[in-house]
């Protein structure tokens, strides 16, 4: 089995005319997954995924730090708090915000390669 | 028996953590706690000067007079002075004593005693329990004492306490132990994951192996959340020993009704605001029980929940 394969999270942003709130250069992921569970998320979500979701508030700096999930995706133009902008900095998760649904979000990923 | 309408009642703070301890200790605290007793009594046939002696004796200024066990009356030092002056005083007490005498009921709370000092302006009550009969003495001196006593009992338990973790501290660090302990608020979802947010730092400076640090930090976030969301408040214990993470979770209540259906993955009574933030999808005993290599419920109805998981370090093999 070979690892999964990295992608640099920015050049996946012009795919979802994302927004970054964070800065993102640095940033690898492997994958993406959806949901706006938290306990789904700690349960299904692999670390080093994308996190795709509505919820904006600072439990999901929580759940990505506890899931070691670099980064995520607000969709549906949902905007983070600046005090979540600093939560998220400050504990190294990385923030961008999408207007596309999660699941066109999701198809234009896929068509950039990432298929996990 | 004279009736205290004129206390107020205990005024439901809106904020409870302005009540000082003095201010619980005076709910909390009843007559019987603060009275003397055995107390000192006389006899109705007792000679005032015999009452004026006992006094003396025992250094106090008022004696109950009784019989068969009731209060019939009481002898102030007032009575024995004016008995002095007028000549009376080989008089047995039952001749000048106070015959309508206001006692205490034992069950009385120190504010409704302090209270009835105020409202008869006496320096001592007799105290009486449920069935009329004399079991003490109480003077405001008493109520002091009492107060003060239990305030320094309170501080030194809060100095033992505290001296208690900074030795537990001391000893788990000679044995490579961290132990780390925390309340939880009720409701409080926007400090959620505090706790396991510094348990995870701890178990990444140990280098402890990732899937284990994401299993017990997994635990630890949805223990957490439990006693916000489903609980009035708890406790949150995380011990990381060289062989075990090991995570218990204590709250005061209510309980779960049913373990076994809680159990279940999508069973869930968290309510709107929770839900609306993601939580509540019933997934989070389940996904502890999966995370972790032991696990208990505890749980009584109208009881206290207590969750314990223990999650197992992997021995290094080898070389990575
Ligand atoms: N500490 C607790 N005290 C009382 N009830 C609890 C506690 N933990 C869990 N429960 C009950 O068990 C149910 C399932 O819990 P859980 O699996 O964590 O899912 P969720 O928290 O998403 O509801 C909760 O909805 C609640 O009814
Ligand atoms: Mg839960």
């Amino acid at each position: 089995m070979t690892p999964p394969t990295s992608f640099k999270l920015k050049t996946l942003v012009p795919a979802v005319k994302a927004e970054l709130f964070t800065d993102a250069s640095e940033c690898e992921i492997t994958g993406c997954y959806i949901s706006d569970l938290l306990s789904d998320v700690l349960a299904h979500a692999k670390p080093g995924v994308l996190w795709a979701t509505v919820q904006t508030h600072r439990n999901v700096i929580s759940v990505a730090c506890t899931k070691d999930i670099p980064a995520v995706l607000f969709v549906c133009g949902r905007k983070p708090e600046a005090e979540v902008i600093k939560e998220a900095e400050e504990a190294g998760v990385i923030l961008l915000g999408t207007p596309l649904t999660a699941f066109a979000a999701a198809g234009r990923l896929w068509e950039s390669g990432l298929h996990e | 028996m004279q009736s205290a309408a004129s206390v107020k009642p205990v005024e439901r703070a809106g904020d409870a953590r302005k009540v000082s301890v003095a201010q619980i200790l005076v709910y909390e605290l009843r007559v019987r706690d603060a009275m003397s007793h055995p107390p000192i009594t006389a006899l109705p046939t007792d000679t005032l000067r015999s009452i004026q002696q006992l006094m003396k004796r025992h250094k106090i200024s008022g004696v109950p007079v009784r019989a068969d066990g009731n209060v019939l009356g009481m002898v102030s030092l007032e009575d024995i002075i004016t008995a002095l002056d007028e000549g009376h005083i080989d008089d047995p007490a039952d001749k000048w004593m106070v015959h309508k005498v206001i006692s205490l009921r034992d069950h009385y709370s120190l504010v409704r005693a302090v209270a009835e000092f105020e409202r008869h302006g006496f320096g001592r009550f007799p105290v009486v329990d449920s069935a009329d009969r004399l079991v003490g003495l109480i003077t405001r001196g008493d109520i002091t004492n009492c107060l003060m006593h239990h305030l320094e009992r309170r501080a030194e338990e809060a100095v033992a306490h505290e001296a208690a973790l900074v030795a537990a501290r001391t000893v788990d660090e000679k044995a490579q132990r961290y132990v780390f302990r925390a309340a939880v608020k009720s409701g409080d979802f926007d400090h959620a994951g505090k706790i396991s947010q510094r348990m995870r730092s701890v178990m990444r400076a140990r280098g402890i192996d990732p899937d284990v640090r994401r299993r017990a930090a997994i635990v630890a976030y949805e223990a957490e959340t439990n006693i916000i969301i489903h609980t009035f408040g708890g406790e949150l214990s995380v011990v990381i020993d060289p062989d075990k993470v090991v995570i218990d979770a204590t709250d005061l209540g209510p309980g779960i009704e049913n373990t076994e259906q809680a159990m279940q993955e999508g069973w869930s009574t968290a309510g709107r605001l929770a839900r609306q933030l993601g939580f509540g999808a019933g997934m989070g005993l389940p996904n502890m029980k999966k995370c972790s290599d032991v696990f208990e419920v505890k749980s009584e109805v109208g009881g206290t929940t207590h969750i314990h998981s223990e999650i197992f370090l992997k021995k290094a093999t080898g070389p990575l």
